[in-house]
């Protein structure tokens, strides 16, 4: 048991471990104690002086973040000291901020106007024409920079310096022209950039993919598990049902990811919407006309032809590691373990460097789940080692191939290569997000498949830690299904025509 | 109570003298003398009587310097470093180049004595980047001590390693502050540092350092050499021994006087510098450098130069800087000046005063351009009540004093000027 201190905070005892800021106690106490620049995941900078509290017998307001409890100290956020403290520095905050939020990304999830309405709410004092600074800034592949909204808290200085260590942001000039930039001739590059869009408590840094796409009010967001790599990063899902579209993801505080996640991972909403998705089930009929269909004429299809060959050795089974662990068990059970195939293959990205990882977050195994994947193989009693394995699906003789793609093709770039591949062979049957899927026309057979925030199951990241996905969108696509679905229509129409 | 009216000179005591700055001139005359008894005595015994002596810190804060001292561990085996802040920029203050013209000598017998009490074996002096001949001084006085031992791994036979090197800022007024000095001798940007932790504990490169002021640092081997109890002999019981006060403005013989601490400003004035030029009255007063409070005429009456007794009419000794202002200047510009000194030096990292100082800049800007409005004043005093005690540094406390006396006390010309948008 580590030594603790017991303090009060707004007349009620806490007890927390020695070193904790007064700062971190309110957070676990649930008392908001208004703050720009402090940050659960950067140092304390003690520069935005919002977070004033009154320590009984000292005589100033002392800053929350850089305030150590100690036994018997008797802290108040709500003094009218201190609130009107807050009030000032927020004042002091909004004297040149532009207030252009009706052309402002950040509307609706921006520190100043949450502030406003809660500490705030006073007539503007500034008679005075505003500084100005430069907007519209190019500081990063996925960076807009508004220095005249900037409020200079400096969270983006010390991420670039503490997390990504590149040290790419310094404030230039000083006072109220000091402005937040790169060094002359540089960009922020690397693959972290839209951490500083979310830390930014305000609207100065702004995602050049959200931007000016989606005001955030309408926004609904559901947590989730980032599919881009082995990492699992817990993340938020932007999307808007009643249009059936996604925006964003963004991270959410978790034991892989703590505060942050990486710019690839961001992309990880630009496969679920309907433009780039496969939206009906397709089937090809013996005269060898494609026809699209619903997602019941698909499996008929497939039960059919099933039922025509011998599973156990005519069927092969071809699987990415961007599923969840429910659905390799219902797939496994019912192939495997009720059909007998022995024709497993695994769909692996020939270009992957598996071990690679940047030091931060981002691994070379583009896969959510190889850990499900290979431990579910294992449980089948299948071989369960991480290959490629193209070139034995298509010398394995089968005359029918179950392809389960990657859900992301854009995290495998020989994706559209092995598509093209796999239609060569006599009859595959892709179960799939891929609207590229149905642009091949050598493509026979198709099933349109959920995305990961359509579903429910669990992600094993590299390190055998599991993440989950609980609270599923409606899926965009009325076909679209998990794999635990596909498998339980097939095992119902073979019910009910009497194969087994 | 000491002598508030002794002739005693400190750190002026090289004054006139013929080739004063070299080593010779301030041998001959007993210097380095205080450093030689430092080695006949404990570290802890120095600091001890560095703290009997009452030597408040000559740069601004007055903060007693022994004590400042006493707070680096001692356990620590080092790196520490003794910082001696030559970066003299509040306005009206020139006493540091004055010692440095005097005698630099002083000044590093001075480091080398503290390094000695705390530990030390390492000191930086900063010297304003545009004293350009005092920079040239000091390295000449670097050399000379290098040259005759009393810098170096051996000092004196003793065993005591102590080196100085001399860095000249960039001329930011912000790196006159301890920690911005420190972030700026660190090759970063001058940013005053948050605390705690304080400097005494993790200050430059994060080890136990002492900033001391120039002053501070050059009464420190007089201090040694006739002990506490004689500097305890001038001044007054809070504030003893002499303090250099800068006078300006227009008195007949403005400049650096030594005098004990406690003595009358009006004979300061009146008769040292010989009272004012004819034809003009005193208005005004700002006692300590600009960032002190204005005080009136009539509040001069009886006062002495004493940290405590300016305190009580609610101003500061601050660096000793003796700003006459006369009935011939506006209240308006003068605030206007001191309101954009700050505003251009303000470091930006803290809020109320980033933007505070640039808003009593704007606001004073209008009023100067004739577009003041009814409410500035008012405005103003509110601003300055909340830039107070609330930032890392006491840039915005010493941008929000001046602003908030001169509206309070001078409130009526403002407003004259304000009502006809141009000086009565």
């Amino acid at each position: 048991m580590s030594e603790t201190v017991t303090f009060k905070l707004n007349g009620k005892d806490v007890t927390v471990p020695k070193g904790t800021t007064v700062m971190e106690a309110a957070r676990r106490e649930n008392v908001e104690i208004p703050h720009f620049c402090w940050h659960p995941g950067l140092s304390v900078a003690g520069v935005c002086r919002f977070c004033m509290v009154k320590v009984e017998g000292r005589p100033k307001l002392e800053i929350a973040c850089n305030l150590q409890a100690t036994n018997g100290m008797d802290v108040k956020t709500d003094t009218e000291e201190a609130k009107s403290a807050h009030k000032w520095a927020l004042e002091f905050h909004l004297i040149n901020h532009p207030l252009d939020c009706p052309i402002c990304d950040q509307a609706g999830e921006c520190g100043l106007q949450d502030y406003y309405m809660s500490v705030g709410k006073y007539q503007s004092q500034m008679t005075r024409p505003k500084v100005l600074k430069p907007k519209m800034l190019d500081v990063g592949r996925d960076l807009v920079l508004d220095t005249e909204r900037c409020i200079l808290c400096s969270r983006c200085v010390r991420f670039e310096e503490e997390v990504t260590k590149t040290g790419a942001l310094g404030i230039f000039d000083r006072g109220d022209r000091a402005i937040i930039g790169t060094y002359p001739g540089e960009k922020i590059d690397h693959n972290y950039q839209t951490n500083l869009v979310d830390i930014c408590p305000v609207g100065a840094f702004t995602s050049r993919d959200f931007r000016f796409k989606q005001r955030v009010w309408f926004l609904k967001d559901k947590p989730a598990v980032c599919p881009g790599c082995s990492t699992g990063c817990s993340v938020d899902v932007y999307g808007k049902p009643e249009t059936r579209s996604y925006f964003r993801l963004k991270p959410r505080k978790g034991e892989a990811n703590g505060h942050w996640m990486c710019d690839k991972g961001r992309h990880m909403y630009s496969h679920l919407n309907q433009d780039v998705r496969l939206r009906t089930a397709l089937t090809t009929d013996a005269q060898g006309r494609r026809k699209d269909t619903n997602f019941a004429g698909a499996i008929e299809d497939l039960g059919k032809r099933i039922a025509a060959v011998n599973p156990a050795t005519d069927v092969a089974l071809l699987v990415s590691a961007q599923h969840t662990s429910e659905e390799y068990k219902s797939l496994f059970d019912f192939f495997v373990g009720e059909l007998g195939i022995k024709k497993v293959f695994q769909w692996r990205e020939p270009t992957e460097k598996i071990d690679a990882f940047d030091g931060l977050l981002y691994r070379g195994d583009h896969n959510a789940n190889t850990s499900g994947l290979l431990s579910a193989l294992k449980e089948a009693g299948l071989a369960a080692g991480l290959k490629n394995e193209f070139d034995a699906v298509a010398s394995s003789g089968a005359k029918i191939v179950i392809a389960v793609t990657p859900e992301v093709p854009s995290t495998f770039p020989s994706f559209e290569q092995q598509l093209n591949r796999l239609t060569e062979l006599d009859f595959v049957s892709f179960w799939t997000l891929a609207g590229s899927v149905a642009d091949n026309k050598k493509t026979k057979h198709a099933i349109p498949m959920k995305g990961f925030p359509e579903k429910k199951g669990t992600f094993i990241n590299h390190e055998g830690k599991a993440g989950k996905l609980d609270s599923p969108f409606p899926c965009p696509v009325a076909d679209g299904r998990d794999l635990t679905e596909i498998i339980a229509a097939l095992k119902q129409w073979r019910h009910s025509h009497g194969s087994r | 109570m000491g002598d508030t009216l002794t002739k005693v000179k400190i750190t002026t005591a090289f004054e006139g003298k013929p080739n004063a700055r070299a080593l010779k001139t301030y041998v001959d005359n007993g210097g380095y003398a205080g450093l030689k008894k430092a080695f006949t005595m404990q570290p802890g015994q120095v600091i001890d009587e560095v703290k009997a002596a009452g030597l408040r810190g000559r740069g601004g804060a007055g903060f007693p310097t022994g004590m400042k001292w006493s707070f680096v561990p001692k356990d620590d085996k080092g790196p520490k470093y003794i910082i001696c802040n030559n970066d003299e920029s509040e306005p009206g203050t020139f006493k540091d180049r004055y010692i440095t013209e005097c005698n630099p000598h002083m000044i590093l017998e001075g480091m080398i004595i503290a390094g000695f009490a705390i530990g030390a074996n390492k000191g930086y002096i900063y010297t304003r980047y545009d004293f350009f001949e005092e920079i040239k001084w000091l390295e000449t006085a670097i050399r000379e001590a290098y040259d005759a031992g009393f810098l170096g791994d051996n000092i004196l036979g003793t065993g005591f390693k102590f080196h100085i090197d001399h860095y000249a800022g960039a001329g930011a007024y912000i790196c006159g502050e301890e920690t911005g000095l420190l972030s700026s001798l660190e090759g970063k940007k001058g940013q005053p540092k948050l605390k705690p932790p304080f400097p005494a504990i993790s200050g430059y490169l994060h080890r136990p350092t002492i900033v001391n002021n120039t002053e501070t640092l050059a009464a420190v081997p007089w201090i040694i050499n006739h002990g506490a109890a004689a500097h305890k002999t001038m001044g007054t019981e809070k504030s003893p021994g002499t303090k250099l006060f800068c006078l300006s403005g227009r008195v007949k013989r403005p400049g650096v006087y030594e005098l004990p601490l406690g003595y009358p400003i009006e004979k300061l004035i009146n008769e040292d510098a010989g009272g004012m030029l004819p034809g003009y009255n005193i208005k005004a007063c700002i006692p300590g450098g600009s960032s002190a409070p204005i005080l009136t005429a009539e509040e001069l009456k009886g006062l002495t130069l004493d940290y405590e007794a300016i305190a009580a009419k609610g101003s500061m000794l601050g660096s000793g800087a003796i700003m006459i202002i006369d009935d011939s200047m506006s209240m308006v510009e003068l605030l206007k000046v001191t309101v954009d000194f700050y505003h251009h030096e303000s470091c930006g990292q803290c809020t109320p005063c980033r933007e505070g100082t640039g808003w009593l800049a704007n606001i004073m800007t209008g009023i100067m351009a004739g577009q003041g409005k009814k409410d500035d004043l008012q405005r103003m005093f509110e601003i300055s009540r909340n830039m107070e005690g609330k930032t890392i540094c006491a840039l915005s406390d010493a941008a929000a004093m001046p602003t908030k006396s001169i509206v309070t006390k001078f409130g009526a010309e403002i407003a004259d000027f304000i009502e006809r948008g141009k000086r009565a």
